[in-house]
């Protein structure tokens, strides 16, 4: 195994006590990225993952890459992880219920099927192989030779990837921007006399004025005597949360009896 | 040192004319008063729509690698599919324009005060119109992109809208939210698939473009290990977007919840740019190795048939089952790849032109079958449609009927030449398969059609609406090319066939 990793890309001694430092941390906070409870816990394994590769990638001479990988994932793209973890609540974890009874079991079985698979392929297809093409990739240095191809041979693709960009710009508009209507104090006021009646104009009335309930449960009382509905929250309403009022009303008939 | 690279602009121009469209409509979008916006954006869709078919016919006989340097081949099976996706495009586009089909906006939390009030209002999200259209130049780009870069930047340009589009549904919104999310978690999953067989591809030739990776399986180069897990994982990714078994599980929930139209749109043109990618990755790139892909592509045509025509028996919604009778047709598609014959992609391509118009009828009656809450799409309601509005329901049976290769629709031609090819190459499981399939397949339909026309209707509240003048087109349009297409079928067949070649 040893020499195998030695023998990928002729790797000299410093690059391989490198390799070998970090590979296993790299696959360590891999794996721990999965299994860790805590989103934020995972989100800075996957940044250290990703620092890691960067570190690799220089450490090829892929110089380019290793920058692009630190300031684009390991910046922005990690920054904006954390982000809306944050938003979304830093103590919220993962429902481990699962749906699909057994469907844990079945598929970190055919995980480790695929990966020992891939494992055992790709180590006997790169055993004995010299890794080529990187000298002639780099004559011209890393940044210029990737900037020939990208302006050159792979223009039109550059080009296209800017639809990409404008759709998911339009698309974060389209999912996220509401127009909401600004309406000013003075504007509700004006509509406030403009609705027709004059009974709501200084406001609803406000809700529980009763000795035993003053609640927002309870509706207010009007000045017959009538319980007022309008006092309550439209939200308690719709959830039905709401204190029967008859027993409080002070109805005509109870007045006249006494 | 720096050669400034030479496009041939008037060759890429029926994709830009498209782009172009579509930023028009951002900008329409951004500038243009709100009343004004949906016939602005509908407008100006479909004249870059047309504009780009014009451009497309005036440089039909041009065949050239160096449309965009080594990026766009534009040979004969470019401009048939650019043409056919344009077409259908076109009255998908109708059909998206269609009234109450898509969410007031999207923004508002499904059954919230402000998705009430963004109702009242009449809101609507016009921006369908560029992403349809930035989707559109995706798929053209898709199915005449010769490097596996430009592959995957088309994939993404085609996906990315629909995934948006998939979730913009006016009701049930919240299975349309997640009809999106699950078609944009998997889509990027295969997406990560494609490029990682992408990157085994290009460790094994060298090369990034089809024909680079030709030669060096020409010549046998390279390690046969990276060979066949890029072809494999390439593959993986492509099945996911022509939803053939077994990475097809997305294809009854995202056609179940996106709108309609869109399900339209996705099923007839999405499935022409992916098979024209893949035909081309099989045909151009990989017809040298085909004793390693061919049993594998077999297996996958075959279950994705059996899956599909069985699967589609036990539906009880309409779209559900239009969903895995598209899963069906992408397994019978498949024998067009096995064929590896000039005759499969002649027949491929005949049958994407001739499955894409029945489809997009289809949905555009589901769309017009509606009750008080509006459409509906569960199969118990529909139950004695025929009596109630015989014209719409016959049209409906039609489409069926094609689906199911009945001879004097365009599906039965579609069908028999595709076996045909299959068959002339030697593949004849393949053939009894898919011949057995159609059977199981048929007799689903005729039960659909028994169900719509022998059936006594239900005191029920469904009705056939009275089609705008939009849908009209796009019925009148879908009947008459299935009809033509069955009974005069070398109309289009002969152009196919002059049509039928790649450039290497």
């Amino acid at each position: 195994m040893f020499n195998m990793a030695l023998h990928v890309g002729s790797t000299q001694r410093p690059e391989a006590v490198l390799f070998w430092v970090m590979a296993p941390m790299a696959v360590l906070a891999a794996l721990g990225m999965l299994l860790v409870k805590k989103a934020v816990h995972s989100a800075l394994l996957l940044a250290w993952v990703m620092i890691t590769l960067a570190i690799f990638y220089i450490a090829e001479d892929a110089l380019f890459l290793g920058i692009v990988q630190v300031v684009v994932y390991t910046g922005a793209v990690m920054m904006l992880f954390l982000f809306i973890l944050m938003l979304v609540g830093v103590d919220s974890s993962d429902s481990l219920v699962e749906n699909i009874k057994g469907q844990r079991p079945a598929s970190i079985l055919a995980a480790l099927g695929l990966g020992g698979l891939l494992l055992s392929l790709i180590a006997r297809a790169v055993t004995n192989v010299d890794a080529v093409g990187l000298t002639t990739a780099n004559t011209a240095g890393n940044v210029q030779g990737i900037a020939q191809e990208l302006f050159t041979r792979y223009v039109w693709a550059f080009e296209v990837v800017s639809a990409l960009l404008i759709t998911a710009a339009l698309g974060a508009m389209v999912l996220a921007h509401s127009e909401r209507k600004h309406t000013s104090q003075r504007q509700l006021s004006v509509d406030r006399f403009r609705q027709g009646s004059l009974a709501q104009t200084a406001g609803l009335p406000a809700s529980g004025v009763y000795a035993r309930h003053n609640a927002v449960d309870v509706p207010a009382l009007l000045p017959d005597g009538s319980a007022a509905p309008t006092s309550i929250s439209p939200t308690l309403q719709a959830r039905g949360d709401i204190i029967e009022s008859a027993p409080f009303e002070l109805a005509p008939s109870v007045e006249e009896e006494n | 040192m720096f050669t400034s690279p030479i496009l041939d602009y008037s060759l890429l121009a029926p994709i830009l004319i498209i782009l172009a469209g579509a930023l028009i409509g951002v900008g329409v979008e951004a500038f243009a008063r709100k009343e004004q916006r949906a016939p602005l954006q509908l407008g100006i869709a479909l004249v870059s729509v047309v504009a780009s078919f014009v451009q497309l016919l005036r440089v039909r006989n041009v065949r050239s690698l160096k449309a965009a340097i080594d990026s766009v081949a534009f040979d004969g099976a470019t401009v048939f599919m650019q043409g056919s996706i344009l077409v259908l495009a076109f009255f998908a586009l109708l059909l998206i324009a269609d009234r109450g089909n898509f969410v007031a906006q999207a923004s508002a939390i499904p059954g919230s005060q402000d998705e009430h009030s963004s109702i009242a209002e009449g809101k609507s999200q016009t921006e369908v119109f560029p992403l349809t259209l930035f989707a559109i130049s995706g798929m053209m780009l898709f199915a005449a992109a010769t490097d596996l870069i430009t592959l995957f930047v088309a994939l993404e340009v085609l996906s990315l809208p629909l995934y948006l589009m998939a979730g913009l549904s006016r009701r049930r919104r919240l299975l349309s939210q997640e009809a999106a999310l699950k078609y944009f978690l998997l889509g990027a999953y295969s997406s990560a698939f494609f490029l990682f067989g992408g990157a085994f591809l290009y460790g094994y030739s060298g090369s990034l473009s089809l024909t680079g990776i030709a030669t060096a399986i020409d010549v046998n180069s390279g390690n046969d290990v990276f060979l066949l897990i890029g072809i494999v994982f390439l593959m993986v990714g492509l099945l996911f977007k022509i939803g053939a078994v077994p990475f097809h599980s997305w294809t009854p929930d995202v056609y179940q919840g996106a709108p309609t139209p869109i399900t339209g749109f996705m099923a007839a043109c999405t499935k022409i740019a992916a098979l024209g990618a893949m035909l081309r990755i099989f045909y151009v790139a990989l017809s040298a190795d085909v004793v390693m892909w061919r049993p594998i592509v077999t297996v996958i045509s075959i279950i994705t048939m059996l899956v599909g025509a069985i699967a589609a028996l036990s539906q009880r919604d309409v779209k559900r089952t239009l969903a895995f009778s598209s899963i069906a047709h992408a397994g019978f598609l498949l024998t067009g790849i096995i064929a590896l014959n000039q005759s499969g992609l002649k027949a491929s391509l005949f049958y994407l032109v001739a499955y894409g118009f029945a489809t997009i009828g289809a949905f555009a009656v589901v769309t017009l079958v509606r009750d008080s809450a509006g459409e509906v799409s569960d199969m118990n309601r529909w139950v004695g449609l025929g009596k109630k509005s015989p014209l719409i329901a016959g049209a409906f049976c039609l489409f069926l009927l094609s689906f199911g290769g009945i001879p004097l629709t365009s599906g039965f031609i579609a069908k028999f030449s595709i076996f045909t090819a299959a068959y002339e190459s030697g593949n004849t499981t393949v053939v009894v398969f898919g011949v057995l399939t159609s059977a199981i397949a048929l007799f689903f339909y005729l039960r659909v059609i028994v169900m719509l026309f022998f059936t006594e209707p239900k005191s029920d509240a469904v009705t056939v609406s009275v089609p705008s003048l939009k849908v009209k087109l796009v019925l009148a349009a879908s009947v008459i090319v299935t009809i033509v297409l069955g009974v005069y079928p070398s109309l289009l067949l002969n152009s196919a066939q002059s049509f039928a070649s790649f450039l290497r």
